[in-house]
């Protein structure tokens, strides 16, 4: 007997997100009350099915936000995620072969802080393994055509084809891997290849599975040695560069392709979506199964990005439909329809709803974390104080009070993040049997699994 | 059972949660047959289903009695419309609406996904996909049709009626290829589409349709699989290229399984062939049929409007004739079920989904994809 009563979507707290599809269409979406669901509020683009959008990259900054788009015809554009507005064009015709796509785009967040006059650099790689660096100086007069003050091209590898590229926190490091190429890491001072993974050994049946890397990750922002990478063939591996050039650990997820993947604040656990529409998160320090993200996703999933404060994961893919999930209680926050075949999805987290007077964000925030935590108590508080340093004019005198009970060593972030932590903890405990039974079952997965991981 | 009503008796009869919710009081009052017991009954049997009742006997009689309740009641509603219509007619006024009964399909859930006619970014997103070619007629279709590995009996006489129905299609003995060298095959010859029809048990009983060189792949349940020669009055068809119908596909994905489907058959009609090749989806299952029609002209009898007679009865002069079309069915009939869209060619290992059947979408039999 089919499950016949409607699960209704929460909501999800004040974000603003983008969508990027096929037809190169950019799609802002806008959550702006409490526990509103998003709405398509501004579309950039015509749709175009040759300028479908490959790769995507932003920087993530309060004063000047970036965004940078490769196409499917090869060309590159800058544009601000504010307003839509285009500031560079990079035709690669010249430059890069026409044949392959840009798989891979990073726009650099460090020289753009230096300097005033913002010369944006960028890293791009085809999927025939053409990487480059570059710097482009953004002058709003010449839209057209910007000048390349300099540029750094090297190939990553002879054969195959490259399908998934990332770079560090640090940005000092890219990873890449794909068809037939092994992940490997490049050192971006010097361009030089420091690491090269070595392929698991053949099975018990002496098979021997192709290499085919479809997505990667760094486990942490400030480490660039530990990293996960998921396969064609259903495999998410762990990989310590410091340890050795084969996975630490490596489990299944299902039986389609892995598509997405994307790792956590708190680097401990992953989100991993697949072919058939399934996304899960994974302790990556064991390898088990935290628990599904279970919502009539019927579709490839494309893309995954985790909300870098909110707790709040996007996924997008080939059903047309942008989902937002609680990281926590994995529920379904909302879903929004969006027509075209989505393939990225970014947050932009500079965005604060500021039409609405009175911390219209505030509340909401707090709302969504009591849904989350059973022990608001402990857990408001901290959040609270985080927001106050950040908008001091919204907050309302009742929760002043509270504020001044409860903060007594002033703003101290570690001390916060302690605190939050403490919440973690015993937020668990009373949902503990609800998880006892999945914890079975991930056990039940892991033993089926465990004659494949190493 | 007995030890449970002993318990009972024993422990209290002033228990009126307990009575009100076990069935059994009926039996224990059939057996003591006491006055007060049998008043209880009455006044309770209304609440009572007859499905808690455990005794067979007065749980069929029952209901019978509330069946019987529920006829006469149809019945009398009936002769009141009858009669309100009659009264309204004799009066001269408008008679009163026709109630629309409800069915599954038109209290369908509410689904974001059905496009709308105004739709311009559906436009855009079908200019561009990979049928827009062939449906724009600057590609004309070149099938091939394979089947699985092991295809006797129904199976190639089921390929040999697809031919006859689809224009321009080849047969290919599949012999022990892998299905993804066939697909090299056929794009290599350019060929814009692939169906394989799968047999088990020498039944078909699915359907490959694969767009190339990179278009998707949809799988298909095939059922209810009547060829030519069973089918009573047949026709058969002429080699001109069908017309085509496609009816009730509504929401994105269905708009893009039927242009799937579309992109089967060449888009320019002749009409001097009157050949209709129709795929009505309904409740998510595509049924597949093939037609000749007829325009023939037809006197219309006089008896069969008897009520306007007496009002109309003089003015009826006018040549009674009327254009009604004729069917013939021919070729075969079949039923299909959407299991999955893949994106790309036949991949079943690496292959990405663009929608998937999955258990947990079955919420509700309200509930269509198509």
């Amino acid at each position: 007997m089919p499950r016949t009563t409607t699960v209704d979507c929460i909501g999800c707290p004040p974000l603003r997100a983008l969508t990027f599809d096929t037809l190169g269409l950019i799609k802002v979406l806008e959550a702006r009350d409490k526990q509103g669901a998003p709405r398509v509020v501004e579309r950039w683009g015509e749709p175009d099915s040759s300028k479908g959008i490959m790769a995507v990259s932003m920087i993530q900054c309060h004063s000047n936000p970036l965004l940078a788009v490769a196409r499917k015809n090869g060309q590159i554009e800058i544009l601000s995620p504010v307003s839509g507005d285009l500031q560079a064009t990079i035709s690669s015709s010249s430059d890069l072969d026409l044949q392959s796509d840009v798989v891979g785009l990073h726009l650099f967040a460090k020289a753009n802080l230096e300097l005033s006059t913002r010369p944006c650099t960028l890293l791009t790689c085809t999927s025939k393994g053409n990487a480059s660096v570059r710097s482009i100086d953004i002058t709003d007069s010449s839209i057209e055509s910007s000048c390349l003050d300099s540029s750094k091209a090297w190939n990553v590898c002879a054969s195959g084809s490259i399908e998934c590229c990332k770079v560090d926190g640090s940005e000092k490091f890219a990873l890449f891997g794909g068809k037939g190429v092994e992940v490997n890491l490049w050192d971006l001072d010097n361009y030089s290849k420091i690491w090269n993974a070595k392929s698991p050994p053949k099975d018990s049946l002496g098979i021997f599975t192709p290499t085919w890397f479809t997505s990667a990750a760094f486990l942490r922002k400030d480490d660039h040695r530990k990293f996960v990478a998921g396969t064609n063939s259903h495999q998410i591996r762990l990989y310590d560069i410091s340890a050795q050039r084969r996975p630490v650990l490596s489990f299944d997820f299902r039986e389609t392709p892995i598509k997405a993947l994307a790792e956590d604040i708190d680097g401990n656990s992953i989100y991993v979506g697949n072919g058939s529409g399934d996304m899960a998160s994974f302790d990556i320090r064991t390898g088990k199964l935290l628990g599904c993200f279970t919502g009539k996703c019927s579709g490839s999933i494309r893309s995954i990005v985790r909300h870098p404060e909110l707790p709040v994961v996007a996924s997008c893919g080939l059903d047309s439909y942008l989902r937002l999930w609680d990281t926590k209680t994995r529920q379904l926050l909302s879903s929004v329809f969006l027509k075209q075949h989505l393939l990225h999805v970014v947050f932009d987290s500079g965005f604060t709803v500021e039409e609405i007077p009175q911390g219209a964000d505030l509340p909401c925030k707090e709302q969504s974390v009591n849904e989350i935590g059973v022990m608001q108590g402990i857990e408001a508080p901290s959040l609270k104080r985080k927001k106050s340093s950040k908008n001091k004019g919204n907050v309302t005198d009742s929760e002043r009070k509270k504020r001044s009970k409860n903060s007594k060593e002033g703003k101290k972030s570690k001390e916060m993040m302690k605190v939050r932590r403490l919440c973690q903890r015993v937020n668990r405990n009373p949902r503990k049997k609800a998880r006892a039974r999945n914890v079975k079952l991930m056990k039940k997965g892991c033993d089926s699994y465990g004659s494949n991981s190493m | 059972m007995g030890a449970k009503r002993k318990k009972r008796s024993k422990g209290s009869d002033s228990d009126e949660d307990d009575e009100r919710d076990s069935p059994p009081p009926k039996k224990q009052g059939a057996s003591a047959s006491s006055d007060s017991n049998s008043i209880k009954q009455k006044s309770k049997k209304k609440e009572i289903l007859p499905s808690m009742i455990k005794n067979k006997e007065k749980r069929s009689e029952i209901h019978a009695k509330l069946k019987r309740q529920k006829k006469l009641e149809k019945r009398n509603k009936l002769k009141e419309r009858q009669a309100a219509e009659k009264r309204a007619l004799e009066l001269g006024e408008e008679p009163p609406e026709k109630k629309v009964p409800r069915t599954i399909e038109n209290t369908r859930e509410f689904d974001e996904t059905v496009c709308m006619p105004d739709d311009e970014e559906l436009f855009a997103g079908n200019d561009a996909d990979e049928f827009s070619k062939i449906l724009s007629q600057q590609q004309t279709p070149k099938i091939l049709i394979t089947t699985c590995r092991f295809n006797s009996s129904r199976g190639p006489a089921f390929i040999s009626e697809l031919l006859s129905v689809i224009p321009n299609a080849h047969y290919f003995k599949r012999g022990t290829y892998d299905l993804k060298k066939i697909v090299e095959y056929a794009k290599k010859k350019d060929f814009t589409s692939m169906v394989v029809v799968h047999t088990n048990r020498r039944e078909p009983d699915a359907l490959l349709i694969i767009g190339l060189p990179d278009g998707p792949t949809a799988h298909f349940k095939l059922s209810k699989l009547v060829l030519r020669k069973d089918i009573k009055n047949h026709g058969n068809p002429t080699s001109h290229k069908p017309e085509l119908v496609f009816n009730n596909f509504t929401t994105r994905l269905g708009h893009r399984v039927a242009r799937l489907i579309q992109s089967l058959f060449p888009q320019e009609p002749e009409f001097k062939g009157r050949r209709v090749v129709t795929f009505h989806n309904q409740r998510d299952f595509i049924f597949f049929r093939h037609h000749r029609y007829i325009f023939e002209t037809k006197e219309i009898k006089k008896t069969d409007t008897k009520g306007k007679k007496d009002e109309k009865g003089t003015n009826e002069k006018v040549p009674d004739h009327k254009t009604i079309a004729r069917l013939q069915e021919c070729g075969p009939r079949f039923t299909l079920k959407l299991i999955s869209l893949q994106h790309g060619t036949f991949d079943s290992k690496g292959g990405e989904y663009e929608w998937v059947h999955k258990p947990e979408m079955d919420t509700s039999r309200r509930r269509f994809f198509l």
